[in-house]
């Protein structure tokens, strides 16, 4: 390569990396008064519930939300004390303190009626159907396949739920997934009073009438609920459904999906859109209905109420981030400080390939909707990290020995490189077949490890292969003293003289 | 005189089965140490408004009361958070939060309702007109199991698919042996995470599976090229499959060892990052753990493995020499039988 075309190409490769560096690292405010903010590529990018940074002015990526579902009759001791407190009426006060009893030290406070059959303690009836209404719950959030998503058990009687705060219909997921009790349709102009079409003899169920329900997201970013009836609700829905009026697909006593319809159901599939529908909460509505299809006993579950939601921070803590950010800083300096130990100023070769695999990355992890930064991200980006760094220490040696041969340095490259093509060839190949399989079948946490390594194993190949190899021809046009630049040495011929 | 590792296949496979086999025993027993996930423990969570919110160092008062009624009781927690409090139909903040600090499922209740009362004592004389309400809790985490089936079928499907690349590239004995390696160092690697109960999340053993599976594959290739390009040369080509694959080995070795030591150096240096950024237990030690997989690796690759691999490519030089044997003597029968015609 000439001088003046490997000037051009070191000075776009600067620019560039120098350009995404800057907007992958550097945030600020600006305006009067600092009143605007530049996020940083990293800074903006989605963060899971362990990990968490401030976003913008006032704002924060990470984290997650928690609420607490309380079964109807249970209470906490804050509520328990506020309502005791709202009776000025001795007798009625006592009333309702001999209503309730204190659970699990005072933490909780059962209603005797309905929590403890009259008793003081929970009956088995409501043991029956809170652990049914468990099972609901867990088969709901199973089904959100979110990393860091948890449910707990609390204190006995209540369940504890946290989702992270990068899934945006966490708070619909909340409420909606509240709703317990059988999956019916009703028909008529008001969801409290309007009669139940579905299921419609009592000698059968909904499963006669009714298949499943399912998510949909049209091209033009349109979600839909599709609700999938079987021959029996088609013909039922038909008869039903002649004047213009509103359906409601009931689970228990609340309308989770409304639909107002003009003329007759005649469709086995109905397509259900809203404008508050992302692909997210279409999906949790799907699911919402679909549980309780699956679930043996529905009727048998118990009425939820959902507490205030809480904030949280980043689980691993406020400094975790900071951690992650200086070890990845410690290991890129300990890298570049092997690299210009054993090859001199061919270091920068792999400097400029390493930083623009790296900058890419970012630029992906960023771009692409279901990447975020999480603990395992950065484990598979060093993993990949390291496959570049092997792969490139592969083709310098394989170099160094042809210049050692006796060869000119570009010969040497050029052997050295098809020596090796194979060799770095087959590793990415396998690596990255292994990665976007378990990418494609894994759920959460590993789909999301082995995309990152998938990914990287392709940028690691193309940068080794093809950036590194332009990038060496570049910058090594510049000085005549070819060996040393890259601190190869020519073998010693011992002379027979 | 030490006898060479490439003969000793009956002694790594025996190391190997004790390690799984315990480790299977132990898995069924109790199960992988889960005592690092946030979900199984006691909780001690106070609830304050906006009268504490807006105090002169309402918070921060409130946090010292938390930490003298700890001492007082003899408890100590294990994790601290700070929750603004949100209303989760309209997810717009509302007034007062809590504190929330996680101990382990053993602290006593007794010593939980002391610190309690400290607390509202505290609360009650210190902020006038203030609802503050201390609790403590108890709570079982749910573990949800489609994560893990899922991730075993996914290493699973990946490792076969990427090892027939390998057969079709390096030849089917590889790919065999192959398989049985990155099978082999999943099993010790998880094996390992249940017999030394090291305290972990729920999900680490699906990271610990998919990097022994990456690291155990990417070890093995290295080995494949060596020996792919050794067998090329006439040196070898007097070897017995023996010498050849310990030749191949040998050369393979400074790679391999470069390779983990990096990986290794990576992984402690995140772990000690996370530890000085005092992050939970969990986080601290998921790097740590993924240290298993790349020994287990580096053991596999350069003692298991090449001593497994002796017997499979014994097996497949005589299958290929036969037929070779065989296509030659059909093409000269064939040759001859023509000659006559």
């Amino acid at each position: 390569m000439g001088k003046k075309k490997s000037a051009i190409l070191i000075t776009l490769l600067t620019l560039v990396i120098a350009a995404l560096c800057f907007i992958s690292t550097v945030s600020f405010n600006y305006g009067s008064n600092g009143m605007y903010t530049f996020n940083s590529l990293l800074r903006a990018t989605d963060k899971d519930a362990d990990l968490g940074g401030v976003y913008g002015a006032e704002g924060y990526k990470g984290g997650g939300f928690a609420v607490t579902y309380y079964p109807e009759g249970v209470i906490t001791a804050k509520e328990y004390n506020d309502n005791r407190g709202g009776y000025a009426d001795e007798a009625e006060k006592e009333e309702y303190e001999n209503s309730y009893v204190a659970y699990h030290g005072g933490t909780l406070y059962l209603e005797k009626e309905s929590v403890c059959g009259g008793g003081d303690e929970p009956s088995e009836e409501f043991q029956s159907a809170f652990d049914n209404t468990v099972k609901l719950l867990e088969d709901r959030y199973a089904r959100l396949k979110k990393d860091g998503a948890e449910l707990a058990v609390k204190d006995d009687y209540t369940v504890r739920v946290f989702l992270p705060k990068m899934m945006d219909a966490s708070l619909v997921a909340f409420t909606v997934n509240s709703y317990t009790g059988e999956f019916s349709v009703r028909y008529g102009s008001n969801a409290e009073s309007a009669p139940e079409i579905l299921p419609a003899l009592r000698k059968k169920t909904i499963d006669d009438y009714f298949k499943k329900a399912y998510s949909r997201v049209g091209a033009d970013g349109t979600a839909y609920v599709a609700m999938q009836f079987t021959d029996e609700g088609k013909e039922v829905l038909a008869e039903e459904t002649q004047n213009a009026n509103t359906m409601y697909f009931m689970v228990g006593d609340q309308a989770a999906i409304t639909l107002s319809i003009s003329e007759a159901v005649d469709s086995k599939t109905l397509y259900v859109s809203s404008s508050a529908y992302t692909g997210e909460t279409a999906s949790i509505y799907a699911d919402v209905i679909n549980t309780v299809m699956k679930l043996d006993d529905a009727e048998n579950t118990l009425k939820l109420s959902v507490s205030d939601a809480l904030e949280f921070g980043a689980l691993y803590g406020g400094n975790a981030l900071a951690a992650l950010y200086i070890a990845y800083g410690i290991c890129f300096i300990a890298m570049m400080a092997f690299f210009f130990i054993r090859y001199r100023r061919l270091g920068f070769v792999h400097l400029y390939t390493y930083l623009i695999f790296t900058l890419i990355m970012i630029v992906c992890v960023y771009g692409i909707s279901f990447l975020y930064l999480s603990l395992e991200t950065f484990i598979a980006f060093m993993l990949v990290s390291l496959l570049l760094a092997a792969s490139n220490i592969v083709t310098f040696e394989y170099a160094r020995k042809e210049y050692a041969g006796g060869k000119t340095m570009a010969s040497s490259v050029k052997e050295g490189y098809k020596k090796c093509f194979w060799h770095i060839f087959d590793l990415h190949v396998v690596l990255a077949i292994l990665s976007f399989i378990m990418y494609g079948i894994g759920l959460s946490n590993l789909s999301l490890f082995a995309f990152i390594l998938g990914l990287g194993t392709v940028f690691s190949g193309l940068a080794c292969l093809g950036l590194n190899r332009l990038t060496w021809a570049a910058m090594m046009s510049f000085t005549p003293n070819k060996g040393g630049f890259c601190n190869f040495k020519r073998e010693e011929v011992e002379d027979d003289d | 005189m030490t006898k060479r590792p490439i003969k000793m296949l009956p002694i790594w496979i025996a190391v190997s089965s004790v390690i799984i086999l315990a480790g299977i025993l132990l898995f069924a027993l109790l199960g992988f140490n889960h005592s690092a996930e946030r979900g199984n423990n006691k909780t001690f969570e106070v609830e304050y408004d906006v009268v504490v919110d807006t105090a002169e160092n309402g918070i921060e008062s409130l946090k010292d009361a938390c930490e003298t009624a700890f001492k007082a009781s003899g408890i100590s927690y294990g994790d601290y958070q700070q929750a603004a409090k949100i209303d989760a139909n309209t997810g717009s903040e509302t007034v007062g939060g809590k504190l929330i600090y996680t101990f382990s499922v053993g602290v006593s209740d007794e010593a939980l309702a002391k610190a309690k009362a400290a607390v509202e004592s505290f609360a009650n004389e210190t902020f006038e007109d203030a609802q503050v309400y201390a609790d403590y809790h108890v709570s079982y985490n749910t573990v949800f199991t489609d994560a893990a089936w899922r991730a075993a079928i996914a290493v699973a499907v990946g490792l076969v698919v990427a090892l027939i690349y390998v057969g079709i590239r390096f030849g089917v004995g590889a790919a065999l042996t192959g398989l049985t390696l990155t099978v082999h160092d999943v099993l010790v690697a998880l094996s390992l995470l249940a017999i030394l109960r090291i305290p972990v999340y729920t999900f680490a053993p699906i990271v610990v599976g998919a990097v022994a599976a990456f690291a155990s594959l990417f070890m093995w290739v290295l080995q494949c090229m060596k020996m792919r390009e050794n067998f090329k040369s006439a040196e070898y080509g007097a070897y017995s499959a023996e010498e050849a694959v310990e030749a191949s080995s040998k050369t393979a070795e400074k790679a391999i060892y470069i390779a983990a030591g990096a990986l290794g150096i990576v992984l402690v240096i995140f772990t000690v990052a996370l530890a000085i950024a005092g992050s939970q237990l969990g986080a601290i030690l998921l790097p740590l753990v993924c240290l298993f997989p790349v020994g287990v690796s580096v053991y596999s690759s350069l003692l298991f493995g090449p001593a497994l691999h002796v017997p499979v490519k014994t097996a497949f030089d005589k299958f290929n020499s036969k037929h070779k044997r065989r296509f030659g003597k059909a093409k000269a029968d064939k040759k001859k039988e023509e000659k006559e015609n």
